[in-house]
């Protein structure tokens, strides 16, 4: 299999199919990427059954409003 | 020097106090393995029970034993092939006992669909670990994909603490489908790789 041509592609190909160490700078930006999907996402998106609210998505999107 | 890297040389700091005093006391690392396992059961009670701040505190007491087992056995010159093979085997109980503490949550508060969520989880949490070691049974080395047990471990405590669990099944649950992807794919390649040198 080839990696993708296209730089979004290869982005994306990189980030699931990894072979980085950790404590590089790769290993930074996916941290930051899962921390952000975790952080803000608006529990009532994924029905989680513990949290409830927008979260901070669901708060900017009330203010940008 | 990395943000990740930062962050693991200030965890670096108590816990070198804590693997000195384990070594000073002379505790056998295999003991300190079954200890963690042991709290990491108390852990999962507690994620049972929906308190997830002190889950995520219990899991942090759990972790470091299951962190410091290796250093110390390395410290007190008690490396071993069955120390290795009992820390892989424990830490696959103290995976599946953290799965089976939130699926029990799940399932008291009659969520099916978490309770598949995490259950998906944890099945491809144990195969990502187990296409390593069957891999490396065939091949000089498979460490390839991200999600890892310390990943996971992280981030469990991240949820526990953040009460963002089901953000953080998914992530573990669809990066650990790409790991052992990743791990088979990258077997496959080694092997025909292999294959094709005793061809020619």
């Amino acid at each position: 299999m080839k990696n993708p041509a296209t730089l979004p592609g290869r982005v994306l190909w990189n980030a699931f199919f990894w072979t980085y160490e950790r404590a590089t700078w790769q290993y930074d930006v996916m941290v930051i990427a899962i921390l952000a999907f975790v952080w803000l996402t608006p529990p009532d998106w994924l029905n989680d059954p513990m949290a409830h609210g927008r979260g901070p998505i669901g708060w900017l999107l009330d203010h940008l409003r | 020097m990395t943000f990740t890297g930062f962050i693991g040389r200030i965890c670096m700091f108590p816990l070198r106090a804590i693997i000195a005093a384990c070594v000073a006391l002379r505790i056998h690392p295999n003991i300190l393995t079954f200890v963690g396992v042991l709290i990491n059961g108390i852990a999962a009670y507690e994620l049972a029970h929906g308190r997830f701040v002190r889950a995520g505190f219990i899991m942090i007491v759990a972790n470091i034993f299951d962190f410091i087992d290796g250093k110390v056995a390395v410290e007190l010159g008690e490396v071993s092939k069955f120390g290795g093979f009992w820390d892989s085997v424990i830490d696959r109980f103290s995976d599946i006992v953290l799965f089976i503490g939130l699926i029990y949550l799940y399932a008291q508060m009659g969520r099916t669909d978490y309770v598949m969520v995490a259950s998906f989880a944890m099945m491809f949490a144990l195969m990502t670990s187990y296409t390593r070691a069957r891999a490396e049974s065939l091949i000089a080395k498979c460490k390839v994909g991200f999600m890892e047990r310390p990943e996971r471990i992280v981030l469990f405590m991240i949820g526990a603490f953040t009460n963002r669990m089901a953000a953080v099944l998914w992530v573990i649950l669809v990066l650990s489908v790409f790991t052992v992807a990743d791990r088979v794919i990258h077997t496959y390649r080694e092997l025909r790789g292999a294959q094709r040198e005793v061809v020619a």
